[in-house]
């Protein structure tokens, strides 16, 4: 293995009401698009992501679970809280439901997820904003406000335009090396965490084990 | 001591007088509840255990609710009572009794224990207990339960507040027992269920199982192996979130070790001899085919960079053309090879083996480096192994062979790809009037005169020459240009110098047979014939032999086959191509098709039906000058009778060999069909057979319905108006199949009407203007069918129109493209042809 492609693995999991743009988060995040009619998730997605963060010299392996937000699926989705380490707790700043609604979905992460789990608190569509500033429901200071009663990280996003996306996710894994830094998680303890071993060397097979038919070459 | 004396109290009663087994159930089942000392309750559940297979159905009835309840309750608490209690209740659920109302029992109590999720989450939460016990009975009784009624299982599975965690550390277990059956359970959980796919995904189960892998030995070891591989190949299956899951991992890389592949291989290393050549065995086999599936499954995911794209691909090439693989995982690499990686061929330099006769596989023959491109071919045109074991024409490696053929077609994606190929075999240029092309494999394959008696290996290889060739030619009029100038050799003894095949191996079958046959051709030497003429003689000489008298039927087979070969690669070089239908006919080709139809076979139905499909064709696209003109053919259709040949083309259809045949299936069991003579006997057991390839299938398909079209026209008529694609052909009857329905509603329509009319005017005193009513509607819904009538014939005619506007400006297109000296696709007209494709 030529080198370590990455230094740690982090488990992050996107959880938010239906239809606020989660799926379009990730895709922007993995694909760098903007998908105008996606489906609905069912249960779970997976996409990924390598994320440097210059100031520790560390690249990060974003594994990233987009959950549905429908409510059917909260059983199953709710699976994945435990083994996280950072969660993108969505809402769409045009939709006052969706911001209420973050409140229940965030006690559900702390019910379910290790307490030291990041969370950053994402207000997605911001573009709708730009060009018609009545379509807001979610002020910019509110959301702010309780961010920080929570504790949660926040930002405001759009996966159409792009702005703040990548961002967000990196400012999740930021907060988290932090916390690896000041050792709150006692590394392989956290699902959620994992420190790269070359991919190789820890699973490689012992060559010599299985045979190999003798010949003599003409 | 204790626990059988109160066993021995309970059977008996206390005083002593028999008990039903009814009245001992009930009261063992009483003892359960918490109120009893915990001794007593776990004498009573060792009680119930031995008898609960004997009376399955009174224990299941009394003893299953408290039960579950110790289940819960007491398993933490006191191991010997909880694994007796699990142990008890997975025998009240065994569906595996051999009775069959015992079977039923089990489901029963199966959907007794599933009426809540309670029992299911505690079993989640033992497979974690601090005794080992606990955990495996835990482990077993979940399968069981998730065997008999998975769904439901699988629901609760999901709500389980310990979440999968647990099963996933049982993975991690060391001992053989755990480990089999951890194995099982996951198996039984992620069966047809995304969901418990991913989210064991997300715990870590791929990292667990390969670890399992790993830790036994790789695929050389016996245990475990296969069943966790069989484990991740459901994981990965039909779940693309997983898929790029795994891909994003440092597991792929893996992949390849297991198999000695290095996984960072550069293209111009070449591979370690560990991997080409291995020890093989057959669970050996089965673990890396479900290797081989992982690393397809991979290959296929979406999702761009797989780290380990090269190396998979390169990995798949190697195993497939220069190992001591199994053949059918041979095959199964070919099949998993992505469509694009065929380009990478010709610039990769493989070693090919031959196993050391008389070794018994242990010893092998390093063979010249080839390149991966003539690697292949050597394969489809000999076999593997240089044809080592052609003439068996074992279904393994007929497959490899078919397989290959299909590599072979996505390497041909490109039109100048095969007209380089077709160039390649053209005589050398300015070297005179006597040239003859080289001899490339594949032209020796084509132009083997059939000999007598047929050799079974080289009809194969013939039979897949002509496949192949067919490939490059079909619809490339570029190609069946050039093709028309290959003037191959005469098989002299000597071939000229320079000329022999690469390798010369197809001269020596390895099985010992002879060499090709000496004789050279019948012909006069100094005038060369072209590659066209000489497979039109050579038809004309399998037919001959096919005619000879005391064949057996096997030999008969040979020749039909050889025959049906010939015929679908002539059909697919003169359609068409005007040039080549006119050296096709002055070569004799009308006499033998004509002869053909006029005696036809009583028993078979497809070589008639082919040779009047390609009498069809001629006629169809015989325009250009010379000895043989339409006008020639047409007086010799009318006297076989137009229709007599149609229904000979149409009963071909309906042949097995032609029906059954699909894009992945066309080696067939021997004999095919079985009906055409039951006693005839393969010669060897499992024996294949080919007679046409997908691609031919879907060309006769496609173009059948024109040929009989064009029977019926006018010699003098226009080739323009005939010439359809096969879509546009089937487009055009189905607007017919729509005209003729109309038709025929307007005709009842007018019966009704008719009959209407003459009813009313007896009855008119009556109802006069009732009937009249009627008798107006009717005559609107006559007019409105008539008027859609004539718009569908407008429609129709208005289409044929654009599609004549459209391939004329198609072909001014292509026309003024090439003078601009670009690159056209294929399917479009000839090169002097100016008519529409
Ligand atoms: N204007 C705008 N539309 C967005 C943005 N993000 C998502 N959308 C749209 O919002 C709709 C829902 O987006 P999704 O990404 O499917 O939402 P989701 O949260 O994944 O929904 P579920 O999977 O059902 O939970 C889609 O029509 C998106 O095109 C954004 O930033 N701006
Ligand atoms: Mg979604």
């Amino acid at each position: 293995m030529a080198g370590i492609s990455w230094h740690y693995v982090l488990k992050f999991i996107i959880t938010g009401d239906a239809a606020v743009g989660k799926s379009s988060l990730l895709v922007r995040l993995t694909d760098q698009r903007f998908l105008a009619n996606p489906d609905p998730t069912l249960g779970v997605e997976f996409g990924s992501k390598l994320i440097t963060i210059p100031e520790e010299n560390k690249i990060v392996k974003l594994q990233c679970w987009d959950t549905a937000g429908t409510e059917s699926f909260r059983s199953i989705t709710r699976s994945y809280y435990r083994g996280a380490a950072g969660c993108l707790l969505v809402y769409d700043v045009t939709s006052r439901q969706s911001f209420q609604n973050a409140r229940s979905w965030l006690a559900d992460v702390r019910a379910h997820a290790d307490p030291h789990l990041t969370c950053i608190l994402v207000g997605n569509k911001v573009d709708l904003c730009t060009d018609d500033a009545a379509r807001r429901q979610v002020s910019t200071e509110e959301a702010e406000l309780w961010a920080q009663e929570e504790g949660l990280l926040f930002v405001e996003a759009s996966a159409k335009s792009g702005v703040n996306v990548e961002d967000a996710f990196e400012r999740a894994c930021r907060d988290i090396l932090e916390k690896i830094r000041k050792g709150v998680f006692d590394d392989d303890r956290s699902p959620g965490v994992k420190l790269s071993k070359p991919a190789n060397s820890s699973l490689a097979l012992d060559q010599a084990k299985g045979g190999s038919g003798q010949c003599c070459g003409t | 001591m204790e626990f059988l004396s109160q066993t021995y109290v309970a059977l008996r009663g206390p005083t002593g007088a028999p008990q039903t087994p009814l009245e001992t159930v009930t009261r063992l089942s009483d003892r359960l509840s918490p109120a009893t000392l915990l001794a007593d309750r776990r004498a009573a559940v060792l009680s119930l255990k031995g008898i609960a297979r004997s009376h399955k159905q009174i224990v299941g009835e009394h003893a299953l609710p408290g039960l579950l309840d110790i289940i819960q309750n007491d398993a933490e608490v006191d191991p010997d009572i909880g694994r007796a209690a699990l142990e008890c209740v997975h025998t009240l659920c065994d569906t595996l009794d051999t009775q069959y109302n015992l079977r039923d029992l089990g489901f029963v109590h199966t959907d007794r224990i599933l009426e809540n999720e309670r029992t299911i989450h505690k079993l989640l939460a033992l497979l974690a207990d601090q005794d080992y016990h606990i955990r495996q009975c835990s482990c077993v009784l979940l399968t069981t339960i998730l065997h008999n009624r998975a769904q439901q299982a699988q629901v609760y599975f999901l709500k389980a507040p310990v979440g999968p965690g647990p099963v996933v550390a049982l993975l991690e277990e060391s001992g053989d027992v755990i480990t089999r059956d951890a194995l099982r359970l996951l198996a039984a959980l992620i069966r047809q269920s995304t969901e418990i796919q991913k989210i064991l995904a997300f715990d870590g189960v791929f990292e667990k199982l390969f670890n399992i892998v790993t830790r036994e030995g790789g695929l050389d070891a016996r245990e475990h192996v296969e069943d966790a591989l069989k484990c991740v190949d459901t994981l990965l299956r039909f779940n693309t979130s997983n898929q790029s899951y795994l891909r994003e991992t440092g597991l792929p890389s893996l992949l390849c070790s297991l198999l000695y592949f290095n996984p960072n291989v550069q293209p111009d290393e070449g591979v370690p001899q560990e991997f080409a050549l291995q020890f093989w065995n057959d669970s050996k086999t089965k673990c890396a085919a479900l290797v081989l599936e992982a690393i397809g499954m991979l290959l296929g995911s979406k999702g761009t960079g797989l780290r380990e794209g090269y190396a998979f691909t390169r990995l798949l090439i190697e195993m497939a053309l220069a190992s001591n693989a199994p053949t059918r995982l041979k095959v199964q690499c070919l099949r998993l090879l992505p469509a694009n990686a065929a380009a990478m061929l010709p610039d990769m330099i493989l070693t090919p083996y031959m196993p050391v006769p008389e070794t018994n596989g242990e010893e092998w023959d390093r063979l010249e480096a080839a390149t991966g491109i003539d690697a292949l071919l050597e394969l489809i045109m000999h076999g593997e192994y240089n044809g080592l074991d052609a003439t068996r024409r074992f279904k393994e490696g007929m497959d490899l062979r078919g397989t290959a053929v299909a590599v072979f077609e996505n390497f041909l994606r490109e039109d100048r790809v095969k007209e380089a190929i077709v160039s390649g075999m053209l005589p050398p240029e300015n070297s005179g009037l006597h040239a003859r092309s080289p001899v490339t494999p594949l032209l020796f394959g084509l132009i083997l005169p059939p000999s007598s008696p047929l050799d079974r290996a080289n009809v194969v290889s013939f039979q897949f020459a002509a496949v192949l060739f067919a490939h490059l030619i079909r619809h490339a009029p570029q190609c069946k240009a050039l093709a028309r100038a290959i003037m191959p050799p005469s098989l002299a003894p000597m071939p000229p110098s320079g000329a022999a095949p690469s390798g010369g191996a197809f001269f020596v079958p390895a099985d010992g047979g002879q060499a090709p046959p000496a004789e050279a051709e019948p012909e006069d030497q100094d005038e060369p014939q072209t590659l066209l003429q000489l497979l039109t003689e050579h038809l004309s000489l399998s037919f001959l032999s096919r005619s000879r008298a005391g064949l057996s039927e096997r030999e008969q087979r040979e020749c039909d086959r050889v025959i049906c070969s010939y015929l679908s690669l002539l059909s697919q070089w003169l359609w068409e191509d005007p040039k080549a239908v006119r050296e096709f006919l002055e070569a004799g080709g009308l006499g033998v098709l004509v002869e053909q139809l006029n005696q036809p076979s009583e028993v078979d139905v497809v070589i008639p039906g082919l040779c009047a499909f390609v009498l069809g064709l001629c006629y169809e696209f015989n325009r250009e000058p010379g000895e043989i003109t339409r006008e020639t053919i047409h007086p010799i259709l009318t006297r076989l009778g137009v229709d007599v040949l149609v229904g000979r083309m149409n009963r071909v259809r309906d042949d097995e060999r032609i029906k059954v045949v699909g894009p992945d299936f066309w080696v067939l069991p021997c004999p095919t069909p079985q009906a055409l003579n039951p006693t005839f006997i393969p010669m060897y057991e499992n024996e294949t057979e080919v007679w046409f390839d997908w691609a031919f299938v879907d060309f006769w398909k496609s173009n059948n319905y024109t040929v009989q079209r064009g029977l019926v026209a006018d010699p003098n008529s226009a080739s323009s108006s005939t010439v359809q694609s096969g879509e546009e052909s089937v487009l055009v009857a189905s607007l017919r199949d729509i005209i003729a329905k109309q038709a025929a509603e307007i005709e009842a329509l007018q019966a009704k009407l008719k009959e209407l009319s003459a009813s009313s005017s007896t009855a008119a005193a009556v109802t006069t203007s009732s009937f009249d009513e009627e008798r107006k509607a009717l005559e609107a819904s006559l007019e409105a069918e008539r008027t859609k009538r004539s718009e569908v014939e407008k429609e129709q005619e208005d289409l044929l129109v654009l599609l004549d506007e459209l391939s004329s400006k198609r072909a001014r297109d292509k026309a003024a493209m090439r003078e601009k000296g670009m690159d056209v696709s294929e399917d479009e007209g000839d090169d002097d042809e100016e008519e529409e494709e």
